[in-house]
């Protein structure tokens, strides 16, 4: 940030103030539409939640979920297989709720966690996604008549990125000893 | 098919509700309301990242980054022509698919060129913006997973591009 602003005062100095508040702006329509998706995720997130069937979820994925994570706590297990189970659907708009609801409970207990946070956002940020839906769309609207053939490629190249990634923190973990 | 995968699944959450004998209506109520809560804790992070991204770009700064960066994923077997799309995809959503698009439109739907880009545009995740999201107003450090992160972004991509060779 401040080298780029070192460069723009040179470059040019009248676009930094209209830039800064461009792009507020554009967080603003952002976080409109962001609010509307996640009030109706949250909505049936609690459906879920209330109904019971978040626990047996939860218990159905705490095994993998404490041997990859290290974390006990009921909470931050339910919502982090949340996050998993939505990232797994292809619903992005759907995990990132539960995904920062888990990272809130992992808060309090910042010591026994740290490992479990960094792992969280690995998984997210590396992106598996069984439907690419957004790209097939533009392809198709462009006039593709094959579109769905970068599926099989889009699906190979995250998950064995995502493979990688975790390793790589694991090793990192081993390293450096969290 | 995929399109009633979803409706489905919410029906049977609320059949399942209504079984369990909880009230449906306002427990969905209720969950929405936190969507206010949370995007009061994550709008300032969120503006932050997106003005520092935002001046990043405009000084000219990204530009240079790709040119430096380039002819490295060159060696690496991504095509010269989607490199940008690489260093671009983990800083901006909107901004990467606008270029996916002018990729499309000049090489053309069906060339390797677009399905590559397509690819690399699907595996990947704007991991700054992910991460500004997550871990608003966290005291965790966070760096390390953001390198594995962009890491795993260029593996997935050199990965991607190397499978569409052969469809």
């Amino acid at each position: 940030m401040f080298i780029s602003l070192g460069v723009l005062v040179f470059v040019e100095p009248n676009l930094i103030l209209s830039t800064m508040i461009e792009q507020s702006k554009n967080v603003v329509k952002l976080c409109i539409d962001l609010l509307a998706i996640y009030a109706v995720w949250l909505g049936i997130l609690e459906i879920v939640d209330q109904s019971g069937l978040g626990d047996k979820l939860s218990k159905l994925l705490s095994p993998i979920i404490k041997s990859l994570f290290k974390i006990d706590d009921k909470q931050q297990i339910k919502y982090v297989s949340y996050n998993l189970s939505c990232n797994l659907l292809g619903l992005g708009n759907a995990a990132t709720p539960s995904g920062i609801t888990a990272v809130k409970y992992m808060e309090k207990d910042l010591k026994k966690t740290k490992f479990a946070m960094l792992l969280l956002l690995v998984i997210n940020s590396t992106g598996i996604q069984l439907l690419p839906t957004t790209v097939i769309g533009l392809l198709t609207s462009a006039g593709s008549k094959t579109a769905s053939k970068i599926i099989i490629p889009t699906i190979i190249s995250s998950v064995v990125a995502t493979i990688i990634c975790v390793s790589l923190l694991f090793v990192y973990k081993k390293i450096k000893k969290i | 098919m995929s399109v009633f995968i979803i409706p489905i699944l919410l029906i049977l959450l609320i059949i399942y509700g209504v079984y369990k004998k909880i009230n449906v209506y306002s427990a969905f109520c209720q969950g929405a309301k936190k969507s206010f809560d949370l995007i009061k804790g994550i709008f300032p992070y969120i503006v932050a990242i997106m003005i520092c991204i935002a001046l990043f770009r405009i000084s000219g700064l990204g530009m240079l980054l790709v040119k430096l960066l380039s002819p490295l994923f060159c060696l690496l077997g991504i095509p010269v022509e989607v490199c940008e799309l690489v260093l671009l995809k983990p800083f901006t959503g909107s901004g990467s698919i606008s270029l996916l698009q002018d990729i499309i439109a000049k090489y053309g739907a069906d060339s390797y060129i677009s399905y590559c880009a397509c690819t690399i545009m699907g595996s990947s995740e704007t991991v700054f913006y992910v991460s500004s999201v997550y871990f608003a107003g966290s005291k965790q450090k966070i760096a390390p997973a953001i390198i594995i992160s962009l890491l795993g972004g260029v593996i997935s991509s050199v990965l991607g591009c190397f499978i569409c060779r052969f469809i």
